[in-house]
């Protein structure tokens, strides 16, 4: 038992009760074991474990608990990347990512704010406190954390679970946060950390991660507590920039929730950046009319719209919204013809069509009438 | 005082309801602008529908969001940032969601295990946990 006590005590020290491990964490962090030897002191363990009764049954109890564990976690991803890991043979890190340790329960207004600095809004993790952090849970959700980077005008963008898709994202040099569980699924320590650099052929991954400024891990041990989140990760973008994975639908679905709080400005900018890469893309080209017409410009809308029915002759919605655009500026002609055309093509919002149709009629009439004969 | 707060959230539905009924011109669908999110997700039948039982969910995650802990005052603008299928999720199973946060309150027999399956590799909760290169 001493023996024991004395391999444990290598790494700093295991008696100490009712403290909670958070704190343990901040405590031992300074007082670093040897770098190699986790398989010699883990020997030490089971040789002297098996003295005495109750050590052989806190030995039996781990190689059970070890035993179980081992069948239940398989590293597919870290075997995939490591079978294509001469793809990538340069290690990469974004040494210019900013880092704020974290305070208690903290971890994600200091993940996030890692993030939203590194695209240059300059917010700090207490500001985030307020808008993310669930007192009664001590944490944060990983919704929460997507509502807050919208606030900030920018753009959240949910990777593919996977690691190809997280080192993509950092080689083209954007930071990646992830959700972890760092413990088991009986036993959670869900965690909020930022990816930012990976070595393949040195099989490391480095985080910014509660108050390491560089934690590194090996690969499988990254991919094993990242998959109980069901390997969630997000990139947080400026409106001008898409993530490098990015994929047309999902990213439109990103943008378009930011118009829900009328950041138009932000909208506009993205759905135009969106085009960049998808060009015929009616959900940007939408989205770029509706954002500019929220913004007071109305030709610009119109002009999006038309090149909307020009790119997508059957895109009801185009014509209906052009329609619109050219009532506005008294083209009663032109605007019926598109409202008309709408209503042809059809579609579940055939209702609002119609409606667009009827009303262009009625404000023509009205329009005309001073003109018309007494 | 139990019966008062089990009546308390179907009555406030019913009192959002109506002034929502109040407002809602529900059989007439509105000429207006197609907004984005129906671009993309093109099926939007029964909008106004849904669109009640939307903003039922937000109110209710707003009550949710107050009852573990967070400022009143700022819950409106949390609720706001979430599209409806988020509000809908939230609404639903929020406390089955993982909270991060790092909170751990254990005995020295789990930091034991915790600290043997850390060096194994399995987690990863100790930073002074080095793993030797492989």
């Amino acid at each position: 038992m001493r023996n024991t006590q004395a391999a444990w005590s290598v790494s700093g020290g295991a008696g100490i009760p009712n403290e909670t491990l958070c704190r343990q964490k901040t405590q031992l962090s300074n007082r670093k074991g040897p770098a190699s030897g986790a398989c010699a002191r883990l020997a030490t363990v089971a040789s002297t474990g098996s003295t005495g009764g109750a050590c052989s049954l806190l030995a039996v109890a781990l190689f059970i608990s070890v035993f179980f564990l081992l069948g239940g976690c398989a590293t597919p991803q870290t075997d995939r990347i490591r079978a294509t890991a001469s793809a990538r043979p340069q290690p990469v890190e974004l040494k210019e990512v900013p880092f704020f340790p974290q305070e208690e329960y903290q971890c994600g207004p200091a993940a996030l704010a890692i993030m939203l600095n590194w695209t240059n809004d300059f917010v700090t993790p207490d500001e985030l406190v307020s808008q993310v952090y669930l007192p009664k849970r001590h944490g944060s959700l990983q919704l929460e954390l997507i509502g807050a980077v919208r606030r900030q005008n920018r753009i959240p963008y949910v990777l593919r679970p996977e690691l190809e898709s997280v080192f993509a994202e950092v080689d083209s040099g954007n930071p990646v946060l992830v959700l972890q569980n760092l413990g088991f699924w009986w036993y959670p320590d869900w965690h909020y950390a930022v990816v930012v650099g990976f070595d393949l052929p040195g099989d490391r991954m480095v985080l910014r991660s509660g108050r390491e400024e560089r934690h590194v891990v090996p690969i499988e041990v990254f991919e094993r507590t990242w998959r109980r989140s069901h390997y969630w990760a997000m990139v947080v973008m400026p409106p001008d920039r898409l993530p490098f994975t990015a994929e047309e639908i999902p990213y439109l679905q990103s943008v378009a929730a930011l118009e829900r709080l009328s950041s138009w400005e932000t909208t506009a900018t993205a759905y135009a950046t969106a085009l960049t890469r998808w060009p015929k893309s009616l959900a940007a080209r939408m989205g770029l009319g509706n954002s500019r017409y929220a913004l007071g410009d109305v030709r610009g809308a119109q002009q999006a719209f038309r090149q909307a029915t020009q790119e997508h002759p059957d895109a009801a919605v185009a014509f209906n919204n052009l329609a619109q655009m050219l009532a506005i500026e008294n083209r009663w002609q032109d605007a019926t013809a598109a409202a008309q055309r709408a209503v042809e093509l059809g579609g579940p919002q055939v209702g609002t069509f119609r409606e667009t149709l009827k009303q262009i009629e009625a404000k023509r009439e009205k329009q005309q009438e001073p003109l018309g004969p007494p | 005082m139990e019966k008062f707060r089990r009546l308390a959230k179907p009555v406030s539905h019913l009192v959002v309801a109506g002034l929502l009924a109040l407002s809602l011109h529900l059989p007439t669908a509105q000429a207006s602008l197609i907004g984005t999110e129906a671009v993309i997700n093109a099926t939007q039948a029964q909008q106004n529908r849904e669109r009640l039982h939307e903003l039922l969910n937000r109110e209710d995650v707003k009550s949710q969001l107050v009852a573990r802990g967070v400022d009143p005052s700022q819950v409106q603008a949390r609720v706001d940032s979430l599209t409806d299928q988020e509000v809908q999720t939230l609404a639903t199973k929020m406390d089955q969601m993982p909270a991060g946060g790092d909170v751990l309150g254990v005995l020295v027999f789990l930091f034991l295990v915790l600290l043997v399956t850390d060096i194994l590799g399995f987690t990863n909760i100790f930073p002074f946990v080095k793993h030797p290169k492989r």
